[in-house]
């Protein structure tokens, strides 16, 4: 416990001290890392406690920042005074309330048809906004000014910044404190067993809205903070791959672990930052892992983490790092082989591409990729992804078996030392 | 009478293409309790495919090999990675196809580019198949249609009529049963995800030719589909197909209906205060036509939420 707030201060003290050392880019980055963490836990809160699957939580998302537009459109035409440090408090108050409506409607059912039901809410959102100008400002959306307050300006990306980190800050508090109440302790209930919740005396129904309406509150204040931070908005707020992102990052980092969404979330949207500007292919690279994780790491990035914690000390280094290196060596081949087609592709089959092609009567030229020049026909080409793809599939079996004795052993050391464990228990208790 | 006739002809023919892919979405539901999120997908794939080789080599061999290769990607997924995760529930399963859907969006965008391609029927089939109002009617709405009610009739018989048909719907009911009876069930599923894939590739590689082929198609109908199996009840052939028809119906009139709450208070003396309130009260229905099918949705969840023709909840 110690060792986790001293964790979590580090982070907090990194995450206050290090930004205005940054360049604005990475600002705006940090920013949106601590929307999309925001956003993820707002969302675990729904899928990860009270096992809901939503995909469309981009509604109370985009519900969020187009409240805010609208109240910081107010403030800026002095139709009311407003302190603009407050203004996703809007946000929140929208989301709750479309959280309220919505989630009435999708938790009458459950399962894959609740899944369905909330797609179909957020499509519903993303097919009237274009045409809603009064609310949604059609297809061109809102636009809007942050207004300086008591001295502070909120024209720097820094005091955005540190703006959202204090909302992201206080509301992941606030879903931690939830956890720790009864009401929480209920929503996990709900989860592990609904019939026995109703068996109880509890109205599943309402604990549900209740539920879906602070999932979708928070939600509705990451958007918001998103609404801050851009001053402007429209109706791609609501489309399905909003909806999809956040469920990717929340999965990725782990829904079973409380940090795991943030943590999903951090990497991606600042992976995204860092090479989006290389390659396009980077959705494609997302989907990619969120696949292999869903094959393999069922319990994502945070659940491989706590997996590891806890079991720490009947982990044998040495032989755990054997089983890494040979399976890290794996990933390294297959990763770059993949990658090298993968950009060779986006290349080759580019818009760009073609119009050369078009202009040297349809001969092939060499492509550039990682600062060498590649003949797109020449077997040489091939050989190097392919020879990778070979060294790395050869390779793998052994990997797996490697990482699966090595689990094996250290599970067994700690089955045999809870029973160690419970055996001294019994003696101890015969003895009294 | 002109814009009944053509609205009622063009909703059959969008509901039947509707059908086409919500067919194999609803067995493949009904049999594994799967929601296949990349079923949209193979309807993408099935038209890109079918655009490969009609540009290629010849437009009915794409509609040919099209729903072969879709429905072989299908049973490589059900097998090489569904069931991987069928361990970890439907949960993951649902998780696993919507990762799958990403891919696959992004692999077409990857090889044929973020923009619409030109796939279209060949010119021989651009004719009309008859004329009403001084309009024509193009021939290839109908082919779409037929092509649709032939697959109904088909699965119909297939499932009712054959003894395969018979080993899988006792697969669907009681799959322990149906495995102690010496039926490899697990072989069935993959036949119907397979068969359920391959459907969906051929909509896609037929519709492709009429309706844009672009990497957004798969999401586009995906969400309608969805509401399609909603509405029709899931699992329900016979639902999802009185489902299809009124989705398609009810976009196809809305889109050319330029009523408005406005309108409809009018009725009653309000109108004038409507418009002066504007915002939701001025929407036309035409402008709102794509929100239809989700307020039909929302509708029959709450009057009947197992769907018209669905048993389970």
């Amino acid at each position: 416990m110690l060792a986790r707030i001293a964790l979590i201060a580090g982070l907090l003290i990194v995450l206050i001290a290090v930004p205005p050392f940054l360049g604005i880019g990475w600002q705006n980055a940090l920013t949106n890392m601590l929307i999309a963490s925001l956003f993820a836990m707002a969302f675990n809160l729904l899928v990860g406690q009270a096992g809901l699957l939503s995909f469309g939580h981009a509604a109370f998302f985009g519900v969020g920042a187009f409240a805010t537009l609208h109240l910081m459109g107010a403030i800026e035409d002095r139709i009311i005074a407003f302190p603009t440090p407050l203004l996703p408090l809007a946000g929140a108050v929208a989301g709750i309330l479309v959280g309220a409506f919505a989630g009435y409607f999708a938790t009458m059912r459950s399962g894959v048809y609740f899944a369905l039901v909330t797609l179909a809410i957020a499509e519903l959102f993303h097919s009237l906004a274009p045409h809603w100008d009064g609310l949604f400002g059609g297809e061109a959306g809102l636009s809007s000014m942050r207004m300086p307050w008591a001295g502070l300006t909120f024209g720097s990306p820094l005091q955005v910044y540190y703006l959202a980190l204090g909302w992201t800050v206080v509301s992941i508090f606030l879903l931690w404190a939830y956890t720790r109440t009864a009401f929480g302790r209920l929503t996990l209930a709900l989860r592990d067993n609904e019939q026995r919740v109703r068996f109880m005396g509890y109205n599943a129904h309402t604990t549900k809205v209740i539920i879906f309406s602070i999932s979708a509150m928070f939600s509705g204040i990451a958007g918001a903070l998103l609404a801050v931070s851009n001053e402007t908005a429209n109706y791609s707020l609501f489309s399905t791959h909003v909806s999809a992102q956040v469920v990717l990052h929340t999965f990725v980092g782990g829904s079973t672990v409380f940090f795991g969404p943030a943590i999903g979330a951090s990497i991606f949207t600042l992976f995204a930052f860092y090479i989006s500007e290389v390659t396009r292919t980077w959705l494609l690279y997302q989907g990619l892992i969120f696949v292999l994780v869903m094959l393999y790491a069922p319990q994502g990035i945070g659940g491989l983490v706590q997996t590891h914690i806890q079991h720490w000390s009947k982990i044998s280094w040495p032989e755990l790092g054997r089983a890494y290196a040979v399976a890290a060596a794996v990933a390294v081949c297959l990763t770059s082989a993949l990658v090298f087609v993968v950009e060779s592709f986006a290349i080759i089959f580019s818009p760009e591409y073609a119009a050369v092609r078009g202009r040297l009567d349809g001969a092939w030229p060499p492509f550039k990729l990682f600062g060498l020049e590649w003949e797109v026909f020449s077997p040489f080409t091939w050989i190097i992804p392919l020879g990778l793809l070979a060294v790395g599939l050869l390779l793998l079996p052994t990997a797996r078996r490697m990482l699966r004795e090595t689990w094996n052993h250290i599970l067994e050391r700690a089955e045999a030392a809870r029973i160690a464990k419970s055996e001294i228990q019994l003696a101890g208790a015969v003895e009294s | 009478m002109e814009f009944l006739i053509i609205s009622t002809l063009n909703g059959v023919t969008y509901g039947l293409l509707l059908f086409m892919v919500s067919a194999g979405l609803t067995l493949i539901f009904g049999m594994m309790g799967v929601l296949n999120f990349a079923h949209a997908s193979f309807y993408m794939l099935g038209a890109y495919i079918a655009y490969t080789v009609a540009t290629t080599i010849n437009f009915w061999l794409g509609l040919l090999v099209a729903p072969i290769l879709v429905g072989l990607l299908g049973i490589f997924v059900e097998r090489n990675l569904l069931r991987r995760v069928h361990a970890y529930g439907h949960a993951h399963e649902l998780l696993l196809t919507f990762g799958l859907a990403f891919i696959f969006e992004e692999l077409i965008k990857l090889i044929y580019g973020d923009f619409p391609v030109n796939y279209s029927m060949p010119d021989y089939l651009r004719f009309p198949a008859f004329t009403i109002f001084g309009t024509d009617y193009p021939f290839y709405r109908v082919f779409i249609g037929l092509v649709a009610v032939g697959m109904f009739v088909f699965l119909y018989l297939l499932l009712s009529r054959t003894r395969a048909g018979l080993v899988v719907r006792a697969a669907e009911r009681l799959p322990v049963m149906a495995e102690s009876l010496g039926h490899n069930v697990p072989l069935v599923f993959m036949g119907v995800f397979g068969t359920g894939a391959a459907f969906a590739g051929l909509a896609g590689a037929v519709a492709g030719a009429f309706f844009p082929t672009n990497p957004n198609m798969a999401i586009e109908l995906g969400v309608i589909v969805f509401v399609v199996v909603v509405v029709g009840g899931l699992g329900s052939l016979e639902g999802s197909l009185a489902a299809s028809l009124l989705i398609g119906l009810f976009s196809s009139f809305a889109v050319g209906l330029d009523w408005s709450l406005a309108g409809l208070l009018s009725w009653v003396g309000l109108g004038d205060w409507a418009r002066s309130v504007g915002g939701l009260f001025t929407l036309t229905l035409s402008s709102i036509s794509g929100t239809v099918p989700f307020l039909l949705m929302l509708i029959v969840l709450l009057v009947r939420p197992a769907g018209l023709m669905g048993e389970r909840n």
